[in-house]
């Protein structure tokens, strides 16, 4: 398992897998491997659970993924 | 990036380019419909290309085939394979006028706008704005979305987390220019919606009037068809009315947006909830035939602990409901807030403003691990409320039915677990009573499920709709889901979003047209000149503060906190803007100048050219030549060279990068260059210098000095 901790408003993530989550769709497929930023991390911060925010770069739009499919590489603070 | 970076629409016009230069297509009629082909690739990926450009291209391809030029058959072929297999790649260039990956040069997106829930062509609504022309800023937002003033004042805005001028110094505002132009053209009653396709005689209803719904209704209404709205509460809004308070969102603004949508031939019934007052069935019997699910998540997860049930015990939602809806007596002199969140920080802010005496928020971790807006718990704070970090709620101590306290546990963070997060653990013997007289909880929000159980419809694990986030399809026959309710609680511009995918699905739907398998691409709605200034001007610019009221009149009053930009304001940052839907940063025009021609002007850090230095847009002038080598390899006509009268100039998207007076010929008057251009050259032909005695000349006086000189004899004029 990914040692991330919560992620937070400005950190930068990773799509690294695809989720095992049920709200993982087939189509968020072809975003493995795009980075971006965590735009909302919603109330739940420190839910695992919760669906977050990301803003890929590029070209890739703004999507909700589960959590365990991304990876943070740094921290927006 | 795993994403696909080329485009077949790029990919083919280069083959027929190639097979045109190369001659590998003989017979002369094949070779003009080749060149026809050209033509019409040319358009689609530089986004000239009209409805007609496709139909065109499939048959010029199949006449193509029936020649008898082997190469070019075959070419039409491939043509003809890639329309059927990825036609909906070339037909979102023509409708968008963007290139979701960036590889037709012309059509590459700005970050902004892709980064954008509902799509807003960003780059060009602030142009609008930076040349004054306000009005059209706000009809072009709302061809995306409907909501530009509401946006304006509570958009999580993503757009400016992947703006590219905070790779300089800080992102453009985009939100606050947005609530700038919407409340400016509102003002000037100039709002104007699209205009209406044709009555299609399609019913469509539409179940909760929040974000998500009232966009649907929007979008299926300018599609022309007829659409109900059903809403529980006795007004339109959702949770932008009742769940964001007014200093934040007034009331008023909800209002005007809205009413535009009923200007559309929107019919709203109110106080209407689907289970109760009517059903599917009975909606159906009505006559509609597509029904879009956007009930939002308007109940509250509970504490779970003793004493929750006591009368002062309240839920956030449902108190910012009852202030929103008017309500105005305040739940206690000493308020405990339970929550970390948005919601929590709204909560607290409304008890100060409802006069309790002390309002304190609890939350169960640290200060650093606070989900809630930065800014938004600052302005808290400015208002006096205390935030407690680090305690567990653990029972809600009454006394003859009403709350007296809260008993608590302090807590500390536990080494980080088996993913990473690190859990708030009780520390033993650190039980205390907090007075209070009132509990607001705010520690997350879910879906109402009663009334939606008669749908029939997937539900997940989270008690939320299992639906398609492309196209909204939940799974049965005509029935769309989207929002929070799909989602869980999210952000209004992402249902604003979700309401728009879903108008999009329900259309095709009722149109019987196949559902698309990916998100779509965002529409580029103009192409604007960017505004000239100076680099050093554009490198001042410094991003916009907001005024806010001050926190005296803020701890009194629902007035709103934000007071707006000014005019002036509102223009310089929107000139701070580096238009990204012009220039796609490819750095060539770096690599150029700095490995080509050896002079390395062009500080553009924000290009992302390996070893480049931070941006300085200044720094051009101190060593740009104006060769306009740059110029000539930009893909996208980004960078310009271009002479003015006695000036040549060097302009990136409107930054003025250099500027030189030319210089002209001793011998015939003529234009020549720059004089640091000049001295370039003739470095690089010094041994044509004697001829010219140290006169500048041009071309052809530099020719007839040189003839002279080595013939001896004087050249005849002319």
């Amino acid at each position: 398992m990914e040692q991330q901790g919560a992620l937070r408003q400005g950190d930068r993530v990773e799509i690294y897998r695809a989720s095992g989550d049920q709200r993982w769709e087939s189509y968020m497929a072809r975003y493995i491997g795009m980075k971006g930023v965590v735009t909302d991390p919603d109330v739940v911060i420190n839910d695992p659970d919760a669906l977050v925010e990301v803003t890929l770069e590029g070209t890739g739009g703004t999507h909700r993924f589960p959590q365990d499919c991304l990876r943070r590489l740094g921290t927006g603070s | 990036m795993a994403q696909e970076s080329t485009c077949p629409v790029r990919e083919i016009r280069q083959e027929v380019a190639s097979a045109l230069a190369q001659e590998s297509i003989k017979e002369p009629r094949a070779r003009m419909r080749a060149e026809k082909l050209l033509v019409l690739l040319e358009d689609i990926a530089q986004g000239r290309a009209g409805s007609e450009h496709l139909a065109d291209l499939k048959a010029v391809a199949r006449s193509l085939t029936e020649r008898q030029d082997a190469h070019g058959a075959d070419l039409g072929q491939r043509i003809l394979s890639l329309l059927e297999s990825q036609g909906e790649i070339f037909q979102s260039h023509i409708l968008t006028r963007n290139c979701a990956s960036g590889a037709c040069d012309m059509l590459a997106p700005a970050p902004c706008q892709m980064a954008c829930p509902s799509g807003i062509d960003v780059p060009s609504y602030v142009a609008l704005i930076g040349q004054g022309r306000y009005q059209e800023a706000v009809n072009l937002i709302r061809q995306d979305n409907p909501f530009p003033w509401v946006c304006g004042l509570v958009c999580t805005h993503p757009c400016e987390f992947v703006c590219v001028r905070g790779q300089v110094d800080s992102p453009v505002a985009i939100k606050e220019l947005k609530a700038f132009a919407a409340e400016k053209a509102l003002s000037e009653g100039r709002y104007l919606n699209p205009p209406k396709e044709p009555a299609t005689g399609h019913m469509v209803c539409v179940v909760g009037a929040g974000p998500a719904g009232l966009t649907a209704a929007y979008f299926l209404a300018l599609k022309g068809h007829k659409v109900t709205v059903i809403e529980a509460l006795p007004m339109a809004g959702g949770m932008m009315m009742v769940g964001i308070p007014r200093f934040r969102l007034p009331r008023e603004v909800i209002d005007r947006e809205v009413a535009f949508i009923e200007e559309l031939g929107v019919e709203f019934r109110f106080n209407t909830r689907l289970g109760v007052e009517v059903t599917l069935q009975s909606l159906r019997k009505e006559g509609f035939e597509a029904f879009f699910i956007a009930v939002g998540a308007h109940a509250s997860h509970r504490l779970a602990v003793p004493g929750e049930d006591l009368p002062q015990v309240l839920d956030a939602v449902r108190f910012l409901r009852d202030v929103a809806m008017g309500a105005r007596k305040r739940p206690g002199e000493r308020v405990l807030v339970v929550g970390g969140g948005n919601v929590a920080i709204d909560a607290a802010r409304t008890l100060v403003r409802l006069g309790c005496r002390e309002v304190t928020l609890l939350y169960r971790r640290s200060r650093s691990e606070m989900p809630a807006n930065v800014e938004e718990v600052r302005q808290a704070e400015e208002e006096g409320v205390r935030l407690v970090f680090l305690t567990i709620p653990v029972e809600v101590m009454g006394e003859k039915g009403r709350v007296v306290g809260l008993r608590c546990l302090r807590a500390r963070l536990s080494e980080p677990d088996a993913r990473g997060r690190r859990r708030p653990v009780p520390i033993e013997g650190s039980d205390h009573i907090m007075a209070a007289d009132a509990v607001v909880t705010a520690i997350g929000q879910r879906v109402l499920t009663e009334g939606l159980e008669h749908l029939d419809l997937r539900w997940s694990s989270w008690d939320t709709i299992v639906a398609d986030t492309i196209t909204a399809g939940a799974g049965r026959e005509g029935i769309f889901a989207g929002g929070d309710v799909v989602l869980g609680p999210a952000t209004v511009v992402e249902a604003i979003g979700a309401g728009k995918r879903a108008a999009e699905g329900i259309d095709r739907f009722l149109k019987g047209l196949p559902q698309p398998t990916m998100p779509a691409v965002p529409v580029r709605r103009a192409r604007l000149e960017p505004w000239e200034m100076a680099a050093s001007l554009k490198m001042d610019l410094k991003r916009c503060e907001m005024p806010l009221l001050g926190p005296e009149r803020r701890r009194i009053t629902f007035q709103q906190v934000e007071l707006g930009l000014g005019e002036e304001q509102a223009r310089r940052e929107a000139h701070r803007c580096l238009r990204c839907d012009i220039c796609k940063r490819c750095g060539r025009c770096v690599v150029v100048c700095r490995d080509r021609m050896e002079i390395d002007a062009l500080k553009l850090g924000y290009v992302g050219q390996p070893g480049e230095s931070p941006t300085d847009f200044r720094m051009t002038s101190e060593r740009c030549i104006l060769c306009g080598a740059c110029a000539a390899n930009c893909p996208t006509g980004a960078m310009q060279m271009e002479d003015r009268g006695e000036e040549r100039l060097l302009i990136l998207g409107g930054t003025i990068l250099q500027r030189e007076r030319l210089e002209r010929c001793q011998g015939c008057g003529d234009y020549l260059g720059p004089s640091r251009y000049l001295d370039f050259v003739r470095k690089r032909t010094s041994g044509l210098a004697q001829a010219f005695a140290g006169r500048l000349l041009c071309e052809k006086c530099a020719r007839r000095a040189t003839a002279e000189s080595k013939s001896g004899m004087s050249v005849p004029q002319g």
